[in-house]
């Protein structure tokens, strides 16, 4: 037998070998994981129409121990707080963004993910809390659910700063802000302990909170939330209120370059995107 | 070696590898079912076990017993991941629907999943010990399987084991009776100040001085006698008829857990056999007693000591019975008036002894002359009335304080080691009739 005939035949009986065996393998069954979704109840079905529907944004209000943190000591929200809460999220951001910016703004930037907490989240330092975080533009902790009043402008108001303020950041990671000019206004005042001040010596120092001063996005994403979450009147009242002329001088800067952006990048007119909040706010507080 | 050769010794080699790969695939299976199959049985066996309990599940809850009591919940696990739940945390001893999941974490576990009972025990917003730690309460607990029908789980967290215990009917009516037993044991504005544990074994007793933190429900027992230096320790859960200690209170060879409450006294007491028991007890004498009253007595030396509103009305040593009687003698002074000082001089060379009881807004000083007597075996001090300045009717809104501190059963008077705002070394005085004990700095 010639050489290759041989080779031929031996290649042969691996072949079948080869084919022979995987021939007593089992086939795949039914998977064994449960993939049955959960009943709906009503809070849910609620969700998915106001939220994960329109805007493709899931909220988590059931504890999940892998979307906080374990080392804080923290509680889910309790059921019956869980759409008032959102219902102000709804109507004062994602209604006057809509309204303002376009019906697509806020279905194409958004965050996809709301985790909401029902009880404080008190800071190492026992005297701050925490009021809300963004994981990269993807998700947004909001904590103190339980304690929403919709009843009370106050409540409401700081309940929806941290969204708001978390949506700048958000708005900045896809069109960056002028910081170069931003760095020019106040450049000296910046803290790695902000909060050794109060907000009123920040408002001097030509900051709109005492948070503004921890850096240059902060201070962007606080100088155009607090102007989103004041009046027009109100705003004019909290800058008299200032007695240091550069520091009026410095948060008015600030207030044009935040206007600036919102015009540049997304084609908003702030002050109108200010006043259909404001007009929301009280739809919420008179509801 | 020729071509063909390494060839055909190549093929062989390949050949009996292949043969030899298919030789043994089978791994040993140490279990019947898969690993997804066999948590899908524990997932299973769980939610089934949580939903069979006809009147639900108690847990006596100890999120840490060496700084905290245990807090008793009931759970009335229902179909569709609902549950009701209700605790003695506080007040509010009713049922609360929520939610909970069987979830997987590094193993099978109950999950309360939106907020209830339980979550008051993990709320950074109300934290007892350190900062924003809660009451160190978990609400995630680790399924570790069943003893004697208990489902017994550990803590997420914290990994404390937690039991599950069938509950009845009874135990839901009893959690209001647990509450009363949390205020019988805190005591309130008119209970004596101190609390001792008096242990016997039937013949040799041991005492000690009680510090109960009601907020916490844990106490400490500190020994008061010579050749005893064991402290207690003692984390408080709550019966409808006393209170359970953890770890057992040990007594000659028994160990007593059960403290039953005994209305007529209102002493704690937990009985074991031939005489052995241990008893909690609320008491206006300071058990520690000391000699620091004597510097006061007659014929010592000048010394003035003096309340003072302003810098020590916070004091934590201000009982809350004191703090009543200021605050009932303020409100009969007009609006701009109020107690600015309550200083007591003793052996002055020119006035002798003396109350000067001073105001803010301008109103005079009152002033209260005293004798003084000692009761050397309740080792107290007795203030006896010796005139005024002033007539009856302009102070006569001073005599519930008064009264207080010139009660004849006396004064406990101790020297204490903190200072308040300036480095005055402080006095309290504590009656030995009622529980007022008032703060002041040593002039």
């Amino acid at each position: 037998m010639k050489l290759i005939k041989q080779y031929k035949n031996i290649a042969l009986v691996l072949g079948l070998l080869t084919l022979a065996s995987c021939s007593q393998e089992d086939q795949p069954t039914e998977s064994l994981l449960n993939f049955t979704p959960k009943v709906k109840t009503d809070l849910d079905r609620w969700i998915d129409t106001n939220y994960i529907d329109p805007y493709n944004i899931s909220v988590q209000y059931e504890w999940n121990q892998n979307v906080v943190d374990n080392n804080r000591f923290l509680f889910p929200p309790a059921i019956d707080k869980v759409q008032p809460a959102l219902e102000i999220i709804k109507k004062i951001w994602i209604d006057s963004y809509t309204t303002i910016g376009g019906k697509d703004f806020v279905k194409i930037i958004a965050p996809r993910d709301f985790v909401l907490v029902g009880g404080v989240n008190v800071n190492p330092d026992d005297v701050s809390n925490t009021l809300g975080l963004a994981e990269g533009g993807k998700r947004i902790s909001l904590f103190q659910v339980d304690y929403v009043d919709k009843k009370d402008r106050a409540s409401v108001t700081e309940f929806i700063h941290t969204i708001q303020h978390e949506y700048v950041h958000i708005l900045n990671q896809t069109k960056t802000f002028d910081v170069q000019a931003w760095s020019k206004i106040t450049p000296k005042d910046y803290s790695s302990d902000p909060f050794s001040i109060s907000d009123e010596e920040a408002y001097e120092l030509g900051f709109i909170s005492a948070y503004a001063r921890s850096n240059y996005t902060e201070d962007f994403a606080e100088t155009a939330a607090i102007i989103l979450l004041n009046s027009e009147e109100d705003y004019a009242a909290l800058l008299a209120s200032i007695t240091n002329p550069a520091g009026v001088a410095a948060l008015k800067q600030k207030e044009a370059l935040v206007v600036q952006y919102y015009r540049d990048a997304f084609n908003i007119d702030f002050y109108a995107l200010r006043d259909e909040a404001q007009k929301n706010t009280t739809k919420v507080l008179n509801d | 070696m020729k071509t063909k050769n390494i060839l055909k010794y190549l093929l062989l080699i390949i050949l009996m590898l292949q043969v030899n790969s298919c030789v043994s695939t089978d791994a040993e299976q140490k279990f019947e079912d898969s690993p997804t199959e066999r948590l899908n049985k524990q997932k299973k066996e769980l939610d089934d076990l949580l939903l069979s309990a006809k009147d639900g599940w108690k847990a006596v809850y100890y999120t840490d017993d060496n700084q905290l009591g245990g807090f008793t919940h009931l759970f009335k696990f229902l179909p569709n991941g609902k549950v009701d739940m209700a605790s003695d945390f506080d007040d509010d001893t009713e049922k609360h629907n929520s939610q909970y999941e069987i979830q997987l974490g590094s193993t099978v576990s109950v999950v309360f999943t939106t907020e209830n009972k339980i979550h008051l025990l993990s709320d950074s917003g109300n934290s007892p010990l350190a900062a924003g730690k809660g009451f160190l309460g978990d609400f995630q607990f680790l399924f570790y399987g069943q003893e004697n029908g208990d489902l017994v789980f550990k803590s997420n967290r914290t990994v404390k084991e937690v039991r599950f215990v069938k509950a009845t009917p009874q135990d839901w009516d009893d959690l209001k009776g647990n509450t009363i037993m949390n205020k019988n044991i805190t005591g309130d504005i008119n209970s004596p100040l101190f609390r001792t544990l008096e242990t016997t074994d039937g013949t040799t007793v041991k005492k000690y001085e009680l510090n109960y933190n009601s907020v916490v429900r844990f106490g400490t027992a500190i020994p008061l006698q010579d050749g005893n230096a064991e402290t207690l320790k003692l984390a408080v859960a709550f019966t409808p008829t006393g209170i359970t200690v953890r770890p057992a209170i040990i007594v000659g060879s028994q160990k007593l857990t059960d403290f039953v409450y005994n209305e007529t006294d209102k002493s704690f007491v937990a009985t074991g056999t031939s005489g052995a028991k241990a008893t909690i007890q609320f008491t206006n004498a300071p058990p520690r007693l000391t000699d620091d009253y004597k510097l006061f007595l007659e014929g010592g030396g000048q010394i003035t000591i003096g309340y003072i509103a302003a810098n020590l009305s916070g004091a934590a040593t201000n009982s809350p019975y004191a703090k009543a009687i200021l605050a009932q003698v303020n409100a009969a002074l007009p609006a701009n008036q109020k107690i600015a000082r309550v200083q007591i001089a003793f052996n002055d060379p020119l006035n002798g002894n003396y109350i000067a009881y001073t105001f803010t807004g301008g109103k005079a000083t009152i002033y209260h002359f005293f004798t003084t007597s000692e009761d050397a075996v309740n080792k107290t001090i007795i203030l006896t009335d010796d005139g005024w300045i002033g007539t009856p009717a302009a102070r006569a809104f001073l005599k519930v304080l008064d009264d207080e501190i010139t009660n004849p059963k006396g004064l406990y008077l101790k020297k204490e080691s903190f200072t308040i705002f300036y480095t005055n070394v402080i006095y309290t005085y504590a009656s030995a009739a009622t529980p007022f004990r008032l703060t002041n700095y040593k002039f």
